[in-house]
Parts: C-alpha cells; structure tokens; sequence
C-alpha cells in the first residue's frame, strides 16, 4: 500500500472528502484462513443447478449444547440480508423449536426481492472459522412444519433449486432482519409487517402473526460473536474480462480488532438505516440509492433506455431482461456518495456482452450487469436501486460495519473499500 | 377526506340509485388492486393503506398511499376509473397479491421459471413489473402496457 493511499484513508476518518478513481484491479491481498477467517469461494455452486456470480461459505451448526454437528456447504454469503437460512433439504440434524414466550413455535415470512423464504426457527450453535454463536435463531426454509400463510406473497423460494444454495448466510449491516417494528402487536393498523408468525398447530390458519422482541429475531450472528463482533469483510482477487472457473476469497470478522482485519487504505461510506448510499450514473440529475449486495450476481442499474445498453435477447425467457449485452464491453464510472452527502468516490466498472460470457465455462464476472427498474428516482421519495452486485467485489477487499457496532472509524453502518 | 372525495369520482355521471348501488358494491372487502376499479384505493389491504396524497393529471390521478410500516404504494388511476399502475417503495414489502390482484398468478408463472439473484424484470405483451433493492429497502412497479394512458410516458410510474 502507497503512503498516498494511507493519507487519503486518514482523510477519510475525518469525514472529509476524498475522490478518486477505484477500478478493482485485483491489487488486494487476501486473508489466510484462521480463527477470524473463513475461506469463501466463487464456483458454480451445488450440482443442480450452474451458478453465475454466487459466492459461497461453509457453516457449521449443532444441536444446542451437544457435539451433534453437521457442517454445510455452499451456504450463500449475502450482504443483502440478515441472519442464517438453511434450506431443510439440507439439514440432516434435527435442531429444536425457536418459541416465543407463551412456548409457541416460531416461523418465519423471510423477504427477499426474488421472492420469500417460508419455514420454521430452530435453535442452533453456529460455527464458522474460529468464532461461534451458541443458542442461534436460524431459519429453516421449505420444512414443510407449517404451511404458508396467505399474507406471505411473492415467488416460493423454497428449495435449493430455488435458491441453488443449500442455504444463506446474511450478513448485512442490520442487527436483525426486522427490528423493532416487529416488536409491535400484529393488526392491520399495526406498525408490525408481519414477517414473523407464532403456529399453535401444522393446521393451515394456525399460524398467527406475532410481535416478537427484538432478542428473540433471526439476528446477524457476526454481531452476537464473543470478539471480533463489529463487521465483515469480503475479500475476493481481481479475475481477468472474459471471467474466471473458480475464485478463492476469505470472509474475515472484525473490523480493526486484529492485525489481518485492518481498517486502513479504504474509504469510508456512512449508511443510512436501510444499508444504502447515493450513486450517480453520468449525467443523470437525480442520484440512484447504492448499495453493495454479495447476493446479487451482477452490478444492476437504470434500463436501455437510459444507459443505452441494449439487453440481451434469451429464447428461454422471451419477455424477461436480465442482463445487458452490449457489442463490446464498455467502461463506466459511477459516482458514490455517502449518505451523509461528505465522501464521494468514483468507482469504474465494465459491462461485457452476457451471452459472450455465459458462453463459456467461467462462473465468475467482473463484468456481468443488467437493467435495474428502469425509471430514474422520484423527487417526492421512490427511488431506484442501483445494486453493486458480485462484480464489485473482485479485486477489492470490502468492509461492511453492522449498525450500532463500534469500530476505531466510529459506530456503523458503513460500507469500506 | 381527500381519499374519500376522489374514491367517488368514477361514480360521478351515475344516477342517485346507481351510486348507492355502487356503493353497496365497494361496501365489500373489494381490493384496489391493478385493472380493478380505483373505488376500493386503501382497502382490502392486509396493512391498511392510508391516502397521504394525491396527485392529478390531464391523463391519471396518482393516489400515493402509506401503510403503517411507512411502506409507500402509489396507485395510477386512469380516467376510466381503473388502476393501470401500482408501485411501492419501504422496508417491507405490500402484500403482492392484495396489490396485483388478477395478475398476481400471472407474475408467479412468470417469476417462478427461473432463478433470479438480482432485480425482478418481468416484461409480458400485457403486464411489465420490475423489483429492485434488497431486504428492509424494497422497491417495485407493476404496469399494464395496454392501458397506460396516451401522453403518458411509462417512466412517469415510479
């Protein structure tokens, strides 16, 4: 690392702000596994299914209490979302009940953008590296417990061709995947969204929506670690344009609480509640809400209509968009601003041809993107995302800090990089 | 009162007993849902929603609605009376099927084909429905092509 960069870094933990141009040129050094480090890989994932972009951890969990363990593979780490998931098809172990406080079990309406994740809460002890969370809330998807209520809408994802993981591993900057608004009474006057159900029986209507208390919901297990208990960070290598068979990264825990997790040559984006900062596309007036998303296989944003960037055209799917496919791949640059409107930075990135890239064998991109919403943001509040998916990592290592947690740069959430 | 006055609209031309008919009609759990008649905009919610503003134009009226989870839905009345567009934004997602209603098994087929990590495009010759964002920040529109009004351009529903 230059004395250039250390300066800017310095600048930055004052709140200043610091440009620059960041291309992910895959410079970064990646952690050696140990307590605090967990190995991660970009391969094409579970047999059924060909993953594109799908970063993926091993975790292990045990029976509360007990040397029952089983370890699973190819859980999917997710910045995007909150707590651990395991796809019940996975699970061999047979993990006891997560109640409420009248004794009732607990199940869980989980909300993803493709869709929702139905199942029960078990207890578990979760393990991944060296760190632990005795007694954790997890989900279990698609355990057939209890059946889905009405009130849970969307796209099943149920199984692990659904999710084409055998689990997920949410570790984003919430402490819990609801909050306090779970906590309120259930009515429809209520403040409670009603992502969490209490089932007096397996009969279909016996599962109520239920306030549960913040303690009590599926919480970001890297908060509840004995140490190293502040944040994360994702470190993946550069890989070359026309993609990569398999990438080896390390997910370390902690941020500044060891030598290997050092919070040093980066900047610093402070979050708002929701886990987003402001991106602006070239000469678009109203910025787009940024965010840095692991789960999400490629960078998304605007549309055709505005980026120019025509789509691809897939037989499969004959009126569906996913990805762009531009004749050549083309250099772009957005610019990120925190969301306290102090740091900006630029951040280039490249947009292949995805037809070009999925022609191959490669299962890792650094330059697989699509079309996001299409309008531009609403001065009156609706806004569009743009979504730093996957591609955003390679090169580059990248600190989430969890909301409310300490860290040497102060109190997150905020992303680093 | 505002959502009340303009829930009548569509019922303005009708004689004394059809409104009353009408209304006895809306009385129903009815769902303002997308293609039904903007008459029931708020109701049939699982959250109920309540009318924060409204917006009119030459061609629509946009009826922004908030539930309590500080969810936002806006709703894109036609002149006929009909919800041609619906669109969300908030921590928590609106109940999909209250909100899409007939075509709700129609973005199930579609969505459910494949596997998705990423933003939801679904653009069929009748209805178009984009989701971006990620969990806790969830953004969405539906729209059907056919009956967005002329003079109004599709990037206006947001």
């Amino acid at each position: 690392m230059s004395d250039q960069r250390r300066i800017c870094a310095f600048v930055v933990l004052l709140g200043t702000a610091c440009g620059g141009s960041s291309s992910g040129l895959g410079h970064n050094i990646i952690a050696t596994p140990t307590d605090n480090v967990a190995e991660v890989v970009v391969d094409s994932g579970l047999p059924e299914v060909r993953n594109l972009n799908g970063l993926f951890a091993t975790v292990t969990v045990c029976v509360p209490g007990t040397s029952e363990c089983q370890t699973i593979e190819h859980v999917l780490v997710d910045t995007g979302s909150t707590g651990l998931r395991l796809i019940s098809s996975a699970l061999t172990l047979s993990l006891p009940a997560w109640t409420d406080d009248n004794g009732l079990a607990l199940a869980e309406c989980g909300q993803f953008v493709s869709g929702f994740t139905w199942g029960s809460l078990r207890s578990a002890d979760f393990r991944i590296a060296g760190e632990q969370v005795n007694d954790l809330p997890i989900q279990i998807i698609g355990d057939a417990a209890f059946p889905v209520p009405n009130d849970c809408t969307g796209s099943n994802v149920g199984t692990t061709a659904d999710l084409g993981a055998n689990g997920i591993l949410g570790l984003d900057t919430s402490l819990q995947d609801c909050g306090s608004d779970c906590t309120a009474a259930p009515g429809a006057r209520s403040l409670n969204p009603g992502m969490y159900y209490a089932c007096s029986s397996t009969k279909v209507g016996d599962c109520q929506a239920a306030a549960v208390p913040v303690a009590k919901q599926v919480p970001n297990p890297i908060a509840l670690f004995g140490q190293d208990n502040n944040g994360i960070i994702v470190e993946l290598s550069g890989i070359p344009a026309g993609g990569s068979p398999l990438v080896n990264g390390a997910l370390v825990f902690g941020i500044d609480t060891r030598e290997n997790n050092k919070l040093s040559g980066v900047t610093l984006l402070r979050l708002d509640g929701y886990g987003t900062f402001m991106t602006s596309y070239s000469g678009l007036s109203n910025p787009a809400l940024g965010f840095a998303d692991t789960g999400s296989n490629g960078i998304y944003f605007l549309g055709s209509a505005t980026t120019g960037i025509p789509t691809c055209v897939d037989a499969r799917y004959q009126f569906i968009s996913d990805f762009y496919c531009p004749r050549n791949t083309i250099n772009l640059s957005a610019r990120n601003q925190d969301a306290l409107g102090m740091v900006t930075v630029n951040v280039g990135f490249s947009i292949a041809n995805a037809e070009a890239l999925f022609s191959s064998l490669n299962v890792a991109f650094n330059n697989l993107g699509g079309p996001s919403s299409a309008p531009s943001s609403d001065p009156n509040g609706m806004g569009t995302y743009f979504d730093w998916g996957l591609p955003f990592y390679f090169g580059r290592n990248v600190f989430t800090a969890i909301e409310g947690q300490s860290t040497p740069a102060g109190v997150g959430p905020f992303l680093a990089f | 009162m505002q959502n009340i006055r303009s829930a009548l609209t569509p019922f303005r031309r009708l004689s004394v007993l059809g409104a009353l008919f009408a209304l006895f009609l809306c009385a129903r759990p009815a769902r303002a849902a997308l293609g039904g008649d903007a008459s029931s905009v708020g109701t049939g919610q699982t959250h109920l929603l309540a009318s924060a503003r409204i917006v009119s134009a030459a061609t629509h009226t946009m009826h922004e609605l908030a539930a309590p989870t500080g969810t936002k839905v806006h709703e894109y009345v036609g002149n006929d009376g009909k919800v041609f567009a619906v669109s969300w934004q908030g921590a928590f997602r609106p109940n999909l099927r209250d909100l899409l209603g007939s075509y709700y098994e129609t973005y199930l087929n579609a969505a459910g084909s494949r596997m998705v990590r990423g933003p939801l495009n679904i653009v069929l010759p009748g209805l178009v429905i984009h989701m971006s964002g990620h969990q806790r920040a969830f953004y969405g529109r539906a729209y059907l092509p056919d009956r967005v009004p002329q003079g109004l351009s599709t990037d206006e529903i947001r």
